[in-house]
């Protein structure tokens, strides 16, 4: 009985906790690692009150953080109890010839082990954009093609960001930025976590659960951090253009676009197709008007499913001796950069299309071009609407916002084709 | 890696990278401007054939009646654009081709069970 009852107080998570701090501190580990899962758990709670109270992505965010939760119980070695075994994935010892074991996955995995192989084999993110391509209406992009290049300058971001982590890492070896993590870290630029984390999954997935939730935090700020660099980067006189109605859009346009679109990316940037082609379909599903239920489906229940899974284990990779280093210090800084630069990148082509067309395009439609797809668009009628009240940007808006997902997934075809 | 060594494979990818994301977006801008010209008809011919068949279809929507009083003072072009969205989605089209001239509200004297039905449409397709 008394056996009993020790052997259960040896199994228990406080046991664990005590057990793995002692091993630590005689080990001679820096106070990082002493106090990492106490600490990795109130960051769980910190992000927790983030997407319940601030209401930041709560969609996203709240599956994260409880992911982060989760993976962070003290567990004590080779307990069957654990859910995350991020080594599997990660550790090359656990690993066949640099390939992921299946068979020791499926065998030992626990749950979010299984669930994280959608995320590992690219499957979850491009299901996310079948979703999204049913929720895009690429009316205002059709009719008016211009704006299309605003989606691709707000790439900018994504490119000079891909500089700066270089810079970083070259500056801070102990930081371990090479090629394959400056392009993870760029693509935070694109404003689009599915992107974010199919690059990131191949080309470092040390840093996905950092990037991830720079990415989809900066995504929820996108009305903090870009009223700000607009009205800096534009008069008074520019931001109070009214532009003229856009030209109505027939329904053999809508269908064609889809269409065209993937076959254009396929033939230039292969790699971007996951991404582009399940955006396409959906938008095609939605567009066609023959397959409603199918529409309803992958927008609702199927989006919602994938976006547990992913968030859950997304956020379940963030375990305390990868998440508390300074890389996610530099991934933070360098992410708000990013940002900063995309939303710069597409107001300047927007202030130039101004001066080329005569005053006819208001430039913060611009900013719009970074992917948050449609808190970047609303961002732009918002801070245009404080200028001249009776002004309409939000349509000619969504041209920018919905070519900048298209310019986004380019951009990630462009490195996983470059650096994979 | 040196920084300066950092710096060029940086920038050689920057401009290789910025310069694929335009090419593909300015090849698809130009699919879409080819778009307008194939199929983008001229706006008066549009607008002239599509009220013509809305007014046939919602006689008592569009009827004019200048001489009721209505019964609250309301924003009317509020109201005008209320009514054109509506349409407008009604009959799928864009907003661009209606022009509303003047509405009048019906009364809604219709027997309960036609009443019922519309409901059941209303809430089998929403």
């Amino acid at each position: 009985m008394l056996d009993a009852f020790s052997s259960f107080l040896g199994s228990t998570g406080i046991a664990a906790l005590l057990n793995n701090m002692m091993t630590a501190v005689s080990s001679g580990k820096n106070i990082l690692e002493v106090i990492g899962t106490p600490l990795m758990i109130a960051i769980a709670c910190l992000l927790l009150y983030l997407a319940i109270v601030k209401k930041f992505e709560p969609l996203l965010l709240l599956p994260i953080a409880f992911g982060v939760l989760l993976t962070n119980l003290p567990m004590f070695q080779n307990s069957s109890a654990i859910l995350m075994h991020t080594e599997f994935f990660t550790d090359p010892q656990y690993m066949i010839d640099g390939h992921l074991d299946i068979q020791r996955i499926f065998a030992e995995g626990g749950l979010l082990d299984l669930l994280y192989l959608g995320v590992k084999l690219g499957i979850y993110p491009p299901l996310i954009f079948l979703g999204i391509g049913i929720m895009t209406d690429f009316g205002p992009l059709i009719a008016n093609p211009k704006s299309i290049l605003l989606g691709a300058a707000a790439q900018f971001g994504v490119f000079i960001t891909f500089l700066g982590a270089l810079a970083m890492g070259a500056l801070i070896p102990s930081i371990g930025f090479g090629v394959n993590e400056a392009a993870s870290i760029g693509i935070i630029g694109g404003a689009d976590g599915p992107t974010a984390i199919y690059v990131t999954k191949t080309l470092a997935p040390a840093l996905l659960p950092a990037i991830a939730i720079a990415a989809y935090s900066y995504m929820a700020l996108i009305p903090v951090i870009q009223p700000p660099i607009m009205k800096l980067m534009t008069t008074k006189e520019e931001r109070s253009i009214v532009m003229e109605q856009l030209r109505p859009v027939s329904k053999t346009e809508r269908i064609l676009f889809p269409i065209i679109v993937t076959i254009v990316v396929a033939l230039i940037v292969p790699d971007a197709v996951a991404l582009v082609g399940m955006l396409m379909l959906g938008n095609l599903i939605k567009e066609s008007g023959v397959a409603d239920r199918l529409a309803k489906t992958a927008q609702n229940g199927l989006m919602n499913t994938i976006t547990i899974f992913l968030g859950l284990t997304v956020g379940a990779t963030a375990k305390a001796e990868t998440f508390l280093t300074p890389a996610t210090l530099g991934i933070v800084l360098l992410g708000l950069i990013a940002f900063c630069f995309s939303t710069a990148g597409g107001l300047l082509l927007g202030k130039l299309m101004c001066k080329l067309t005569g005053g006819k395009v208001n430039p913060l439609i611009g900013s719009a071009g970074v992917s948050a797809v449609p808190m970047a668009a609303r961002v732009s009628q918002q801070v245009g609407q404080k200028e001249n009240p009776s002004n309409f940007l939000l349509m000619h808006a969504m041209g920018p916002n919905v070519a900048g997902v298209i310019g986004s997934a380019v951009a990630a075809g462009v490195f996983l084709a470059m650096f994979a | 890696m040196t920084i300066g060594e950092a710096l060029i494979e940086g920038l050689q990818v920057t401009v290789v990278g910025l310069a694929i994301v335009f090419g593909v977006l300015v090849i698809l801008m130009l699919v879409l401007m080819a778009f307008k010209a194939i199929f983008y008809k001229e706006p008066a011919k549009a607008a002239k054939a599509l009220p013509a068949a809305e007014s046939k279809a919602l006689p008592a929507a569009r009827k004019t009646d200048k001489n009721k009083a209505e019964p609250a003072p309301v924003d009317e072009g509020e109201l005008v654009a209320v009514l054109t969205a509506a349409i407008a989605a009604a009959y799928s089209t864009s907003t661009y081709h209606l022009n509303i001239k003047s509405y009048r509200r019906v009364g809604n004297a219709s027997p309960e069970w036609n009443k019922a039905g519309l409901e059941d449409v209303i809430n089998s397709t929403y």
